[in-house]
């Protein structure tokens, strides 16, 4: 199969762009997904924890324990609930994150200038929530010291003094928007390429296709080009919307990031028209399409879940999925400022996938001519 | 082109793994022929077709498309055959210009000459509608045609037409069949299948297929004469044939072939005198030329018996 024509696979897009715009599920779904992504991960989902209900259990009822009290509802984090009853039992109940308990002679202790004791319970039977309260009582330890004794707390002999670098403030939107690039492209080019293609299959246009002299590579070229700029469009628009709308910055290469998002839109398509000539029908096509596009940029990619703390088999095993060097070259390009040094392994790493999606899928494609 | 015939199959097989799909055929078409196929589901005639158009490579055996064989891997005849499949004719979410286009970019096709092609086979076709025309909202019988005149867009010698006319009315397939004449008064082959027995009455010559064998060919004249070369009764009895009847008359000597037709019975015999000895003067006959139907169910069907 020598020979490429520009032409053929011109008309073979200028048809593909005329179904995109009469589809309206298409274009809800390449335009909406996006909107949709930066809206949830940019809004809806913070992993900060906020509004912590806390049970108190106020048995002093003294001066030092009201200025506890209030350090604590400052903070921002804590909402608290007075109870005369036992906080546990709001724990048990769900009524109540956490619970905190001030002994009689807490205010006696304290004003005398006397170590005082506060008991505070987490529930942890969620453990997130759990680990992210633990992270917030050192500061209110810090600030309860500040306001009873007037000075902080003696430092310990061994100090470990913690810097978050690159995100500072731990944002966690820092952290999400700029991988959702691996969401969009990772379903969308997967799902509306496996759809398309298989639908040729499926009503048999495919074969008329194919009775005239075009090419499968004009074919190939043809149908996918239109999705991979649709899916472009979406990553920019994640782009656009992580710069200006929640100021994260970019500290890398823009060149290098518009290759890591260019070979994972390869290894997407491919993947895409490999379902679509395995199916051969639309509504499989679109199942196998979601759930190999989606669970692997979602949850095996770094994106939410961190690589480093899955079970060895899976940290090999992510290796083989593109979605995650694309998080690793996104998140670098934007939030570490890496060159093309830092980002050799993962660009190489999809252009590898890359080319082996490739070739598997054309070579599925030109041997399963034959339905 | 130059002159001789516009298909020449020698031997031409296919084989998918174990399976024979066509198997050793062999036949001739003119140019400016109606060549139909004729067989049941599955007898190998869409298979023999996509070869034919360039689409699957034979197994053994040659065959030239209009002069041209499959050493480049069928390029060239897809350049100079149009095909029209059964099972999908044009892409409903476009428009009847989008998708004429469409067909005029595949094969390459300059502006000015596609857009010549195009009034000239809306004309044959007599298709007078806006081309902005969504496909979706055209009837059956109109997007056929219009399938048609996407297939002869680039002006083949050759048009391969599977079941054109399966799944439309038939007010619809006698004008589609108008229109198959019309195209080879231009001078074009045609090469169709059909299920239908009284399309197939109306090409120029017919082949029978049955489990990828060619099993007949001929004009159906001469498909009739070979498979009847007796006289044909029908008998009818007005209401329900006689059982014993029936069975003695099976086992009659001279018979060919006895089948039911509605509440009517055609019965064949080899010569006249078998059939004076196997029909009473009692029962109600006609004498009758025997239809396609007739020499498809003797050929087709009862060739095991």
């Amino acid at each position: 199969m020598t020979g490429f024509d520009l032409h053929r696979a011109w008309s073979v897009a200028r048809k593909e762009v005329m179904h995109i715009l009469r589809d309206p599920f298409t274009l809800a779904l390449a335009l909406g997904l996006p909107v949709m992504l930066v809206t949830f991960f940019g809004y809806a989902i913070d992993f900060e924890v906020r509004d912590i209900k806390v049970a108190v259990a106020d048995r002093d009822s003294g001066p030092a324990a009201r200025r506890l009290k209030e350090i604590f509802s400052a903070s921002g984090y804590f909402r608290l609930l007075e109870t005369d009853g036992n906080p546990v039992e709001m724990l048990d109940s769900r009524r109540a994150d956490a619970a905190l308990f001030i002994e009689p002679g807490f205010s006696r202790d304290a004003l005398a200038g006397r170590p005082a004791r506060a008991q505070f319970v987490l529930d942890g039977s969620d453990n997130s929530k759990g680990a992210v309260m633990m992270g917030y009582l050192p500061g209110i330890q810090r600030a309860a010291a500040l306001r009873l004794y007037g000075s902080e707390p003696a430092p310990a002999p061994l100090r470990l003094e913690t810097r978050f670098l690159f995100n500072p403030e731990l944002n966690s939107r820092w952290f999400m928007v700029p991988g959702l690039g691996a969401i969009i492209i990772g379903l969308l080019a997967i799902l509306l390429t496996a759809m398309t293609v298989a639908r040729e299959w499926e009503n048999g246009s495919m074969e008329l296709l194919l009775s005239t002299p075009v090419r499968p590579l004009e074919i190939i070229i043809g149908k996918l080009a239109p999705y991979g700029l649709l899916v472009l469009t979406g990553v920019f628009f994640v782009y656009l919307s992580a710069r200006l709308v929640f100021g994260v910055p970019f500290l890398g290469s823009h060149l290098l990031f518009l290759l890591a998002c260019l070979l994972f839109i390869t290894a997407a398509l491919s993947q895409g028209l490999f379902i679509s000539v395995v199916t051969r029908q639309q509504q499989v096509a679109m199942q196998v399409g979601i759930i190999s596009g989606l669970l692997p940029s979602m949850l095996l990619s770094g994106f939410i879940f961190p690589v480093e703390s899955m079970p060895p088999f899976f940290q090999y095993f992510t290796m083989l999925l593109p979605p995650r060097w694309f998080i690793v070259a996104a998140r670098g390009s934007f939030l570490k400022g890496a060159g093309a040094a830092e980002l050799a392994v993962p660009l190489l790493a999809l252009a590898g996938l890359s080319l082996l999606l490739l070739t598997l899928a054309l070579k599925k494609f030109k041997t399963d001519l034959e339905p | 082109m130059t002159a001789g015939p516009a298909l020449e199959v020698k031997n031409l097989s296919i084989k998918f793994g174990d399976f024979t799909a066509v198997d050793d055929v062999s036949f001739t078409v003119r140019r400016g022929e109606i060549f139909g196929f004729l067989g049941a589901n599955g007898a190998g005639k869409t298979t023999t077709i996509r070869m034919l158009c360039g689409l699957l490579i034979p197994s053994s055996g040659s065959a030239l498309v209009g002069g041209l064989g499959f050493a480049d891997g069928g390029k060239g005849i897809k350049k100079i055959v149009g095909y029209m499949s059964q099972k999908f004719t044009l892409y409903n979410d476009l428009t009847v210009g989008e998708n004429l286009d469409f067909a005029a970019g595949l094969r390459k096709l300059a502006p000015r000459y596609a857009c010549a092609r195009r009034r000239e086979l809306f004309e044959l076709i007599g298709f007078d509608r806006p081309l902005n025309t969504m496909v979706a909202s055209l009837p059956g019988g109109v997007k056929q045609e219009l399938a048609l005149a996407a297939a002869m867009l680039h002006d083949p010698e050759i048009v391969f037409l599977d079941e054109p006319t399966s799944g439309v009315a038939p007010a619809s397939r006698a004008r589609f069949w108008a229109l198959i004449r019309k195209v080879t008064e231009l001078g074009k082959t045609v090469i169709v299948t059909t299920h239908y027995m009284d399309e197939a009455e109306q090409c120029g010559r017919i082949a029978l297929m049955r489990t990828g064998r060619l099993i007949a060919l001929g004009s159906p004249d001469e498909l009739k004469a070979s498979a009847f070369p007796g006289p044909m009764a029908e008998l009818d009895f007005n209401g329900p044939a006689p059982a014993a009847f029936l069975r003695e008359l099976e086992k009659a000597p001279g018979l060919l072939e006895l089948s039911p037709h509605g509440m009517r019975w055609h019965a064949a015999f080899r010569d006249a005198d078998s059939m004076e000895a196997a029909l009473p003067a009692s029962v109600p006959r006609a004498l009758i030329k025997p239809s396609l139907e007739d020499v498809f169910i003797r050929l087709v069907e009862g060739a095991g018996r």
